[in-house]
């Protein structure tokens, strides 16, 4: 749900621009915390794991519109910087599938990424409270999806006044088309039905995103609990387990 | 995503024009399309690109099969259309921009191995990130292998199924802790293999 899961071509030029060039500050800014070596030592596991979110997305839950992310998860197990040029490399992929716009892919790592790297520090923070996998992982999970909807509602939001522009672009353009409109129908009435509607958006988007968050939060918990038993190194808890 | 592997087979073994035209073009053709559904706001004219990449996808012999995956965004600007207040011709306008992107890169991907594209790719952007992306292409494939194998115990242990979600919800839990699991055995071996044929930060392709 997290996800822009708008077509090229919808949100406004200066957005996805600026999109980009926020996604690369941000990415060249969080490389330099990294150690080169290690950088590319991690690599294939930073494959690995943006692999598993690529199959994720393939598990398309449809009455709902909700595919499992697993970006949390890769955030806790990658760390911060890594889980930014994961996130990067996912929408890249994602987009040369047709799931997402290509012009979108900066702003789609923006908003995914807000779900690795606070999932990373809500999961730190709720383990040093809590000392306990389970909750810690669920609360994690869901506030880090909560963060990146809410995100994605805003950069949705950023780009009202264009949609209204492209709905009153009927008519226009290189040809008349002037079949789907009725006859008779008053233009002041239709200019005021044409306008962005972002609350009936929100109204749709978050009682399916809570859906989603609660999924998704279940299926992380039960995601690092398999790791926990299996490979509890992966999960860095330290001396205490739970 | 199953269907990823016979893009990249369709991609690899098609005999077509549009498979034999180098990926420079595809490329090039791509951005053009690109950059047409980013400021065409004419129904008329997207429809007219639309049908254009249609008459190329069937002209390529693209197996049928592959042609579903330029639909699947359509789930996702359903939810879109809500922001419009139904307006018919901003989703009509919204639905085919998507299906002109969608079945632009299903095409370019359909008929262009991923290391012609992503040597392209290579010339201008960082190596770091252009082999982080091959990484990822190729863990796809060794995750599905082991997806594979994970399904047949899947099933055994009860697959998913609606009237016991509790039990489902575990079951592709874990064979997702599975995945995470052996897909990081495989990315160790991976990079040792790669260490050992003089991987050094930057993936050269034949040519090169």
């Amino acid at each position: 749900m997290s996800h822009i899961h708008l077509p090229d071509g919808v949100l406004p030029f200066w957005l996805w621009i600026s999109g980009f060039i926020v996604a690369i500050l941000l990415g060249t800014i969080l490389s330099r915390f990294t150690k080169r070596e290690d950088l590319t030592k991690r690599l294939p596991l930073l494959g690995m794991m943006a692999a598993a979110m690529v199959l994720g997305a393939s598990v398309e839950i449809v009455p709902i519109a909700y595919h499992v992310n697993l970006t949390v998860i890769s955030g806790i197990l990658l760390g911060p910087s890594l889980i930014f040029l994961g996130t990067f490399v996912v929408n890249v992929i994602l987009a040369l599938f047709g799931h997402g716009g290509i012009t979108v892919i900066g702003l789609n790592t923006l908003t995914l990424s807000i779900e690795g790297i606070f999932g990373y520090v809500f999961f730190r923070l709720f383990w040093k409270i809590l000392r306990r996998l389970t909750p810690a992982t669920f609360l994690a999970t869901f506030l880090a999806l909560l963060l990146s909807t809410f995100s994605m509602i805003g950069v949705v939001g950023l780009g009202t006044s264009h949609y209204e522009e492209m709905m009153h672009q009927e008519g226009k353009g290189i040809f008349e088309f002037n079949l789907l409109k009725e006859k008779g129908d008053p233009h002041q009435t239709r200019v005021a039905e044409k306008e962005v509607d972002l609350n009936r958006f929100m109204a749709i988007v978050i009682p399916l995103g809570f859906i989603g968050w609660v999924l998704e939060g279940v299926i992380t918990v039960l995601i690092s609990r398999y790791i926990h038993k299996l490979k509890p190194d992966l999960l860095r808890l330290g001396k205490e387990t739970a | 995503m199953i269907q990823l592997s016979y893009l990249d087979y369709s991609a690899t073994e098609g005999k077509s024009w549009l498979h034999r035209l180098s990926p420079k073009w595809k490329i090039i053709g791509m951005a053009f399309v690109l950059s047409a559904i980013v400021t065409v706001r004419s129904l008329p004219g997207l429809l007219l690109l639309y049908a254009i990449l249609l008459g190329l996808f069937f002209l390529s012999r693209i197996p049928l099969k592959i042609f579903s995956l330029t639909l699947y965004p359509l789930i996702f600007a359903i939810l879109f259309i809500f922001i419009s207040g139904f307006q018919i011709f901003f989703i009509l306008l919204v639905f085919v921009k998507v299906l002109c992107g969608s079945t632009g890169v299903v095409l370019l991907l359909a008929t262009t191995p991923y290391p012609s594209i992503f040597r392209i790719l290579g010339r201008f952007l960082p190596p770091l990130f252009v082999t982080a992306l091959f990484l990822t292409y190729r863990s796809i494939f060794i995750l599905l292998s082991i997806f594979e194998d994970t399904q047949h115990a899947l099933y055994l242990r009860g697959g998913f199924q609606w009237r016991n979600p509790w039990r489902s919800l575990i079951n592709i839990s874990n064979a997702f802790g599975h995945l995470i699991i052996k897909g990081m055995e495989g990315s160790e071996r991976m990079y040792e293999s790669m260490v050992i044929r003089g991987f050094k930060n930057k993936i050269y392709y034949r040519g090169e």
